[in-house]
């Protein structure tokens, strides 16, 4: 199960950052995407059959490209759209991901993304480890998606 | 013939990702207008003739169900074409969404995906006609 989320998730973050981004996502990381030290966090929680966090982490200094990428312009936008730019991705990647963790019927609240400042506990509980984390490599950066359940996946 | 969109989205970064995508489109565009709940939705469809609305659901002060249940009760607007442009991926919801007598397109989307749900909601003859819809609404045959 954890395998089939996980794969639904690294999905999820392709497409989006595919298509409104216009970043080309890799799986295999090369040692630059590898190394590259986080500088956004994004997050979105969500309610329903499954309750939880989806945390997305921009690492390599990908976000400033991806953002400006996303809204068309040439130039990064500023530090507020840049937020609100990776508080979308977080959002659509998390509304892609939810049918894989409770099937396509299944309704779920998803809340108004949010930004963590470094240090902050990833998820409320900081005892709780991600039921699924992905790396997608993202030009000289990635970006780490971390799937957080209240409860555990069978 | 060029149509005039009201783009509503709590999200300034996911207006002009829309708009982006809608210049990307192909579609003849008059005026755009943006609006950030709806509210501000409903004072520019009151101040202004708009042809296409496309809405987001989960928005502050007024969201867009409650949005275009008032946009369809208004014999002024009751036959603007809508498109919701969501997240959403419960096919609950989005039947929900569909029997409203709207559009639906789900993000991320490309500019032929909004391209193909616009032409579908207005009407407009597309002339490049051998293009396949990933789209789905109501009473279309997709």
């Amino acid at each position: 199960m954890t395998d089939q989320i996980a794969k639904a998730l690294y999905r999820a973050a392709a497409m989006t950052f595919e298509e409104l981004g216009f970043m080309f996502p890799s799986s295999d990381l090369d040692p630059l995407q590898k190394y590259a030290t986080p500088d956004a966090l994004g997050y979105v929680d969500f309610e329903g059959p499954r309750t939880g966090r989806l945390v997305v982490r921009m690492c390599g200094g990908v976000l400033p490209v991806l953002a400006a990428n996303m809204m068309g312009e040439l130039e990064p936008p500023d530090q507020r759209l840049q937020r609100d730019a990776l508080g979308e991705i977080a959002n659509i990647i998390c509304g892609n991901l939810l049918p894989a963790l409770a099937g396509p019927k299944e309704v779920f609240q998803l809340r108004t993304p949010g930004a963590l400042a470094p240090g902050e506990p990833l998820f409320p509980d900081p005892d709780m480890k991600p039921a699924a984390e992905v790396q997608v490599g993202l030009e000289e950066g990635r970006a780490d998606l971390l799937l957080y359940l209240t409860e555990p996946l069978e | 013939m060029a149509l005039n969109v009201l783009v509503v989205d709590d999200s300034a970064v996911m207006r002009a990702i829309v708009i982006k995508t809608l210049h990307l489109s192909g579609v003849a565009l008059g005026q755009i207008y943006e609006a950030k709940d709806g509210e501000q939705a409903l004072r520019v469809l009151d101040e202004n003739w708009v042809d296409l609305a496309l809405i987001d659901i989960n928005m502050p002060v007024l969201d867009g169900m409650d949005l275009i249940e008032r946009v369809r009760q208004n014999p002024e607007t009751s036959d603007l074409s809508i498109i919701v442009v969501s997240t959403e991926s419960s096919e609950t919801r989005i039947e929900k969404v569909q029997r409203r007598g709207v559009a639906f397109v789900h993000k991320p989307f490309t500019p032929e995906t909004l391209r193909q749900a616009i032409l579908r909601a207005t009407g407009v003859i597309d002339d490049r006609s051998d293009s396949k819809s990933p789209v789905s609404g109501s009473g279309y045959d997709f």
